[in-house]
């Protein structure tokens, strides 16, 4: 049996979540603690800013479930009653979606990010290194990974940029192909124009200079890009330069006008520029956009667009559920089919002794036999047997995938008598 | 014509048409995987043409001794040779669809026309006309690179500009991409047209002596040649750049289709293999 136990930003506030996962980095030995939990097989704990969870093959439900309950708001110092608001508990099938879930991104707080698979693949990582998995998590790990880069590659879900300083990093990109080499100016300081700034740069863009009104801050800033800082009187000069525009000063009139624009436009040969306006009130003039090659967003038009992949990224959602569904249908066949191993272990045991026995009764008179004599009757021996057992396993395994494996397994306990 | 040239040929035509269906729909479901895989079938029929017109060298006497589906042909494998070259160079896949079509539209004509006929007398024939033939076309190719990009270029820019890149604007090449295409398409063909005219033009004085004949290829020609060459004039020394040049090339390249059709089924010409 599967169990999953744990908390996630949608049950837990930050303050439990924070105390939970530094708990748990704590501890010496989490995962050798947790096995040592009495009817626990296989364990896997996963630990991120948003989820601390863990995953188990158990071989008790009720009473492990809440073993695992109590480890957790024992490590993570929860109260009795955060421990019943923030904790959830799934089991079988509803655990087996909830981690498909989570690896897929589908259960994080932006749908469709990226760390999420890293993070349960290195979770996956330790857990094996201290031999805490086994048969059935290795299994539901790789099925979770696999689930992850279907639902990738299959869906759009991770297509396209949900916050505006990536959106105007992917127009930047549609404008000028690579951003290697490209010319960054910012007027005035924001945290947003310097998130956009890092991503810009993070994505090849070169050559930062910064224009503001306060020399001191153009110049702290130009230091931190490597940079250099221009005054504000020198912006026609920067805008000639620059390739891309972030502004995003307090001014309450144009800081660009769609002159200043015109004007650079002639003498830089008609470059293509973009202009990234994110101050409210606005900076540049929207006029500017009318002028050929010159491409202006505002926060208006960045948000639209972040909107609209939002949007979209759901839509895709509804296919990566099917997608996960699918996956977790043939893991629970498989893991159905698992629960008949054991049964079909023993009967196998149990033929094989009989038969080890009849042999050796047999002793007497087979060993006068010659050599090759004595071997075509073992491998006669060998066959009735194979042939014998062949339909009873594979009965066994073909109803326990399709159906409930506890009446099948009863049934052939009973008529092999395997459990005197 | 051999029967391997037809089976080349041939095989060289359900290529082409495979990857102009595929671009067409990568465009339409908007999946740049099969717009991937359409190049890769695009290069397949690339190696068929090479091969038919390899093979059709080896069996005529020169060059020049080739029939119109021959010089259909190799407008074909210069377009789909140029962009092919310029494809694995740049991630600019779906450029394709705009230039698949041509190529599939020169092999059609080409299937259409009979071969055996000699299309140059053979009083022409010499490495001058073959050095203008080959020159012209791989000129006129680059142009059509050049107003294929620049169409894609006007499309990108609507999108951009009204603020809905959406799911075509990712799926199309970036605005700086589409422009360097253009600039290089103008850039290669005007100096390759230009040798390409003038052997004719001297080809012409040699074997027609006196003044040009008022052929209306040759006029259309020296159409070509100028307005491209003012496009590249205006990029290269005044700064024109982006949706200018994008619309005016490709607003050119129609109107010489245009009147390269009407020369074709109304006008008598020297130049009588397209």
């Amino acid at each position: 049996m599967i169990l999953l136990v744990g908390l996630n930003h949608k049950t837990a506030p930050l303050a439990v979540r924070e105390r939970l996962f530094a708990g748990c980095r704590e501890a010496v030995n989490l995962l050798g603690d947790l096995r040592a939990i009495d009817g626990v097989l296989e364990i896997l704990h996963i630990a991120t800013c948003n989820r601390v969870e863990l995953v188990a093959s158990v071989d008790e439900t009720p009473r492990v479930m809440d073993a695992l309950k109590s480890f957790l708001a024992k490590y993570g110092g929860l109260t009795h009653d955060e421990a019943a608001s923030c904790l959830y508990a799934y089991r079988d099938e509803e655990a087996i979606k909830h981690l498909f879930r989570v690896t897929s991104s589908l259960d994080s707080l932006v749908m469709g990010e990226a760390q999420i698979l890293g993070q349960v693949k290195e979770a996956y990582r330790q857990a094996l290194a201290q031999n805490a998995t086994g048969i059935a998590l290795n299994r539901l790990m790789h099925r979770a990974f696999r689930t992850a880069k279907r639902v990738r590659t299959e869906t759009g879900i991770a297509a396209n940029p949900v916050s505006v300083s990536f959106a105007a990093v992917e127009l930047a990109k549609k404008i000028f192909g690579t951003l290697a080499g490209k010319k960054t100016l910012i007027i005035g300081a924001g945290e947003m124009a310097e998130l956009t700034c890092m991503h810009l740069i993070g994505n090849g863009a070169e050559d930062i200079t910064v224009a503001n009104r306060s020399a001191a801050q153009a110049e702290t800033l130009a230091e931190k890009y490597h940079g250099r800082a221009i005054g504000l009187d020198a912006l026609d000069e920067g805008l000639m330069d620059a390739d891309i525009v972030i502004s995003s000063t307090g001014a309450p009139t144009y800081v660009v006008t769609q002159e200043m624009v015109r004007r650079c436009l002639r003498k830089r040969k008609n470059r293509l520029l973009f202009l990234i306006d994110i101050a409210v009130p606005r900076d540049i003039d929207p006029k500017a956009d009318g002028i050929e090659n010159v491409y202006l967003y505002n926060i208006d038009n960045l948000q639209d667009l972040v909107d609209e992949n939002i949007k979209n990224r759901r839509r895709e959602a509804l296919k990566a559920e099917q997608i996960v569904a699918e996956e977790v249908t043939q893991y629970l066949n498989w893991l159905k089919e698992l629960e008949a191993v054991p049964t079909i272990v023993s009967l196998r045991t149990k033929v094989e002794s009989i038969v080890r026995m009849e042999m050796s009764k047999a002793e007497s008179w087979m060993s006068k036999l010659e050599k090759g004599d004595r071997e075509k009757v073992d491998a006669l021996v060998k066959g009735i047997v194979n042939k014998l057992l062949h339909a009873p396993v594979a009965v066994m395994k073909e109803e326990s995938a399709e159906f409930n494996s506890q009446d099948i397994v009863a049934a052939a306990r009973q008529l092999f008598r395997l459990d005197d | 014509m051999t029967s391997l040239e037809t089976t080349l040929f041939a095989l060289a035509l359900t290529c082409c048409a495979l990857a102009t269906v595929g671009y067409l729909l990568s465009l339409l479901i908007q999946k740049i995987i099969l717009a991937k895989a359409s190049t890769w079938i695009l290069a397949a029929g690339f190696l068929f043409l090479t091969l038919t017109l390899l093979r059709a060298a080896v069996h005529s006497s020169g060059w020049v001794n080739f029939g119109s589906r021959h010089f259909l042909s190799i407008y074909a494998w210069a377009i789909a040779g140029i962009y092919l070259g310029l494809q694995f160079r740049t991630k600019t896949r779906l450029l394709g669809a705009f230039i698949a079509p041509f190529i599939l539209l020169f092999l059609i004509a080409a299937a259409g026309q009979g071969s055996g006929k000699n299309l140059v007398p053979p009083e022409w024939q010499g490495w001058l006309t073959t050095l203008h033939l080959v020159l012209a076309i791989a000129g006129e190719a680059l142009f059509v690179l050049a107003s294929a990009a620049g169409a894609m270029f006007m499309i990108q820019n609507r999108l951009l500009k009204h603020k809905k890149p959406g799911k075509m604007g990712r799926l199309l090449p970036s605005l700086g991409d589409l422009d360097r295409i253009n600039h290089l398409g103008l850039l290669w063909g005007f100096p390759l047209l230009t040798p390409g005219m003038i052997g004719g033009a001297v080809y012409a004085a040699f074997v027609w002596g006196g003044p040009w004949p008022a052929d209306p290829k040759v006029i259309w020609s020296f159409a070509v040649w100028i307005v491209y060459g003012f496009l590249l004039h205006q990029r290269l020394a005044i700064g024109w750049k982006g949706s200018r040049m994008a619309s005016l090339s490709f607003v050119t390249f129609l109107l010489f289709l245009m009147s390269a059709l009407v020369i074709r089924f109304c006008c008598t010409t020297v130049h009588n293999f397209i």
